[in-house]
């Protein structure tokens, strides 16, 4: 297996700093999303507008997968992360995205789906 | 593709970090992991999954890993499970300004909080909260002095009162809070508004999720100057917060917020959140979509309604008030008035009377009560105390037992007049409509009732005894396997009693109640008959039947007489009602006779059957068999009503059985027949062999002097009414006794002798000896003489019923009646066989 994609920044620690994309639901720490954005939704601009970060992340997700290969990985079809950079994301995200920002994802034809409410 | 998923075992807490770990190592390592994904659950946190494609690269992979723990055998997941690895809940936290939480730990544990400010970035949320502060150590802390922290203390939620910390040299210093422009005052690190406390914490620490303010919590703290509308805040996110859906279709509902505020209408169709309301005002769509946050359920003062949860589930009341979403209700059961929310209440025409009916029993202070009203943690109890109405409040724990005891009979209280409830130990739980207090119940002694109307009780003389019986009685209304047998033997207690003695011999041993009292044996060679007993073994008991003494199991034996209850206390009662059994006692023997049964005979078919079905149901028609002794005596239904419970003697016993009144007993069951109704079954039923001499003969007094005695009842044997009775009961005698009928003489000490009354008067019987009356003329007490039964073609006299006097001809006999040819009218009538007598030839 070889690393063909350049993976996402790692969380370099676990606490409350996590945080989850709430499109891709990548989950970097704060500061790493202020410094790189978010690799798999380069739209958000988050590194030009760090507000943003509050708007598009959540600290609020459920349960972690660290993703070495999302191609060849059924975790990964199953999770709908399949065509993302390997890192870490979150099985499930409690919030979800608001009306703005969907309308932003659709624009640049990119998919959002809401997560379930139980 | 081939994807296997291994479970990994690590160290509690740890998952995220390996997953993240081993994501870094991949990074680092490139191809020589060959793992694909690896996955930590939030709510599985010893475990992560790791998916690889053999269990060797998971091996590798995981080798040096800090928590993961060595050497442990790695399993596979199941394929078909490979999913729910991947499932989480996702738990949609809203948390908003003005939501409901919860403490979760500290010292506000538990307590209701409002949120005031959230910080996401920060994971923290700004609270509200009633403060739990002790001063005292506060000032004493910042002062510096020592404090002695008393372990487990938590101080009661107080509002902060700013001159009283002041009073206490505690620094207070008011600030502004940068953020909102509030003034804040700042005590020792804590910041307090109006009387509350704002503190700071985070998200982990507060429960957002089914928090459901209780009224009162809402009530504290609306309450320091906040208006309405803060009030009304706080009830919207309730609503908020509420379980959907419970609006149903007819409810009828107002608008609470948004432009259509106050808008009232009825619901038409729920959907989700979108609940469709029909309102009836011009100019609006109808039906009209409302956000169900957005209404509240209406109801109108005079509506009868039920609460179905919160603090006052399950009672009933009528709205009196209607304030917003708070309902004041008057509560049928306690008739006090009850706020609620509308939330809570469904239109209902329901009524509860309420768990009230429990007898219970607690063990600090060994006693028993009726419970007469539910509180949140506690009930009200009506202790068993008759001489004063002693209330207390009872937590639940300290309740040791239910006690279960069902018997309805109707008696008198000092004026006070209800149906029994519950009895037990000697104490009655009467229910009073009218009376207010207590939820109705009195308390009383029984000695101090007496039983008004009906029936069933087997009505005592004493009142207070019966009752007392009734105290006894565990079983509900008996009906045993025969109420037949019962029927006559009721005598004595109360039927009921008997009734459910009947099994009494498989309940524990109480030898003691069964020696001397009178039982029937049900079962075995010497069924039917009736007997004392007079020693009882173990299983078996010895019970004396007519100059022998025979064994019977236990249980084949029913109480006929006196209740012989379990507990002890009551055997006292039974000996009560013993006693006049004793007597009656002695002329067993009648009873064995046919005659006995002649009479029961109709009886026991017409009473029986209701009886059976319905043991103590005093309404139960009298059925036919009435008829048979009707026949002679059309006078005597007249005259029954003279016994009616009614009856001057029986005063005591009112009902039960018009007649039995004597019975009480047995009568009692019978009455239940619905004697008390109808006189003339009263008669029918009432084993009371009164009964049948009653027809046109009254029942003396004396007779009633067998009330209490009931057990006497046995002389009741329907049918045998007077003949037996008359040894019974000294009264009666003259009832069967006439001139030229041939008898039995039992004189004591001597032998039994045929003998001929000749003479009647004063109640003594002149008799000539030997069959035909051509001997000694003695003198004889009715109570020494018995009639012979006749046989068939015997002339016969008739001593009893309408014909009483009359000479016939004993043509046949069909079970305990005989078919007599009347010689002066030549008629053929059906009479029972106590009736008559062998006629000699003057």
């Amino acid at each position: 297996m070889r690393m063909g994609e350049v993976a996402a920044q790692i969380p370099t620690s676990f606490g409350h700093e996590l945080r989850a994309c709430l499109r891709c639901r990548l989950v970097k720490t704060y500061d790493q999303f202020r410094d790189s954005g978010c690799e798999n939704c380069p739209f958000f601009k988050i590194e030009e507008d760090p507000e943003r970060i509050v708007d598009v992340t959540t600290p609020n997700f459920n349960g972690t997968i660290s993703m070495m290969d999302p191609r060849r990985s059924w975790a990964a079809r199953w999770l709908r992360i399949g065509k993302f950079a390997p890192g870490c994301y979150a099985l499930a995200v409690s919030e979800t995205l608001s009306e703005d920002m969907q309308s932003l994802c659709q624009e640049e034809r990119v998919q959002y789906i809401p997560p379930k409410r139980i | 593709m081939l994807v296997l998923i291994f479970p990994i075992s690590v160290v509690i807490g740890g998952g995220i970090t390996t997953v993240v770990c081993l994501m870094q190592k991949f990074v680092d390592r490139g191809s020589d992991l060959q793992i694909r994904s690896v996955v930590a659950l939030d709510h599985f946190k010893n475990y992560i999954y790791v998916e690889a494609d053999k269990e060797a690269h998971v091996k590798e992979a995981i080798k040096g890993m800090r928590n993961i723990y060595a050497n442990q055998k790695i399993l596979l997941v199941p394929i078909r499970e490979m999913t729910d690895v991947l499932c989480v809940e996702s738990k949609a936290i809203d948390l908003s300004r003005d939501t409901w939480v919860r403490m979760k730990i500290g010292t506000y544990k538990g307590d209701l909080a409002k949120v005031v400010d959230v910080d996401n970035v920060r994971q923290r949320v700004t609270v509200k909260l009633i403060p739990r502060i002790d001063l005292q150590a506060l000032a004493s802390k910042l002062d510096g002095r020592e404090v002695v922290k008393k372990k487990a203390f938590v101080p009661p939620p107080r509002f902060m009162n700013i001159d009283e910390a002041r009073e206490l040299h505690i620094r207070v210093e008011r600030r502004r809070d940068p953020m909102t422009g509030d003034y804040f005052e700042n005590i020792g690190g804590m910041l307090f508004k109006d009387g509350f406390m704002y503190k700071a914490v985070s998200l982990k620490s507060i429960i957002a999720q089914n928090v459901t303010p209780t009224f009162d919590e809402l009530e504290k703290f609306n309450r320091p100057s906040e208006n309405g509308e803060a009030e009304f805040g706080g009830l919207s996110t309730l609503f908020a917060n509420r379980k959907k859906g419970h609006f149903m279709k007819g409810d009828a509902v107002i608008v609470i917020k948004g432009d259509l505020k106050n808008l009232k209408g009825w619901v038409e169709k729920v959907d989700e959140e979108n609940v469709l309301i029909r309102s009836g005002m011009k100019g609006l769509p109808d039906p009209l979509a409302v956000n169900e946050k957005e209404l509240c359920k209406y109801f109108e003062p005079g509506n009868h309604v039920k609460v179905v949860s919160g603090t006052h589930e399950g009672a009933t009341g009528m709205v009196v008030k209607v304030d917003q979403h708070v309902l004041i209700i008057l509560s049928d059961m306690t008739k006090e008035h009850v706020r609620v929310f509308a939330d809570h209440v469904v239109e209902s025409s329901e009524v509860t009377t309420g768990v009230t009916m429990i007898l219970s029993f607690w063990s600090n202070n060994p006693s028993f009560g009726v419970i007469i009203r539910l509180e949140n943690e506690a009930f009200q109890v009506l202790k068993g105390n008759p001489d004063r109405p002693e209330v207390a409040l009872v937590k639940l724990r300290e309740i040791k037992c239910k006690l279960d005891r069902k018997i309805s009979v109707q008696d008198r209280y000092k004026g006070k007049q209800g149906p029994v409830r519950h009895i037990y130990k000697g104490v009655l739980f009467i229910y009073d409509r009218h009376h207010l207090e207590h939820a109705g119940f009195i308390c009383a002694k029984c000695t101090s009732c007496i039983v008004v109307g009906g029936s069933r009780s087997g009505a005592n003389r004493n009142g207070g005894d019966s009752l007392s019986r009734f105290s006894n009685f565990k079983a509900p209304a008996p009906v045993p396997p025969s109420p037949r047998r019962f029927q006559r033997g009721g005598m004595g207690y109360n039927g009921m009693e008997g009734k459910g003695w009947k099994g009494r011999g498989g309940r524990g041993g109480r030898d003691d109640s069964l020696l001397g009292t009178t039982v029937k044996i049900r079962l075995g060679p010497f069924k039917g008959y009736r007997g004392p007993v007079v020693e009882v073994k173990g299983d078996s008991v010895r019970v004396e039947l007519e100059m022998k003494i025979v064994t019977v199991d236990r249980n084949a034996i029913s109480d006929n007489v006196s209740v012989i209850t379990p507990s002890r206390d009551i055997s006292r009662y039974s000996m009560g009602s013993e006693t006049p059994m004793h007597p009656s006692r002695t002329p067993l023997h009648p009873y064995m006779t046919p005659m006995r049964d002649s009479g029961a005979t109709p009886i026991h078919d017409g009473v029986r059957t209701p009886m059976r079905d319905r043991a103590w149901n005093p309404y139960t028609p009298m059925s036919p068999p009435r008829d048979n002794w009707e026949e002679g005596n059309p006078g005597s239904r007249g005259t029954s009503p003279q016994y009616q419970p009614g009856s001057p003697p029986s005063r005591a016993y009112e009902a039960p059985t018009p007649g039995s009144g004597w019975a009480s007993t047995p009568g009692g069951s019978y009455s239940d027949a619905g004697m008390p109704r109808d006189h003339s079954s009263a008669y029918a039923n009432a084993p009371s062999p009164y009964i049948q001499s009653t027809p046109g003969q009254p029942m003396t007094p004396s007779s009633t002097s067998y009330l209490p005695g009931t057990p006497g009842g046995q002389p009741m044997t329907p049918g045998t009414g007077l003949d037996v009775m008359s040894p019974v009961i000294g009264g009666d005698a003259e009832a069967w006794f006439m001139p030229d009928i041939l008898v039995d003489i039992h004189k004591v000490g001597e032998d039994s002798d045929l003998g001929v009354i000749r003479d009647v008067s004063d109640g003594t019987c002149k008799v000539s000896l030997g069959s035909s009356g051509e001997g000694d003329t003695i003198m004889a007490l009715p109570s020494e003489l018995e009639i012979v039964p006749p046989r068939k073609n015997d002339r016969v006299k008739i001593v009893g019923g309408q014909f009483r006097g009359s000479i016939g001809t004993l043509i046949g006999i069909d079970g305990s009646d005989g078919i007599v040819k009347i010689e002066e009218n030549l008629d053929v009538k059906i009479l029972d066989l106590a009736i008559l007598a062998k006629f000699v030839q003057p």
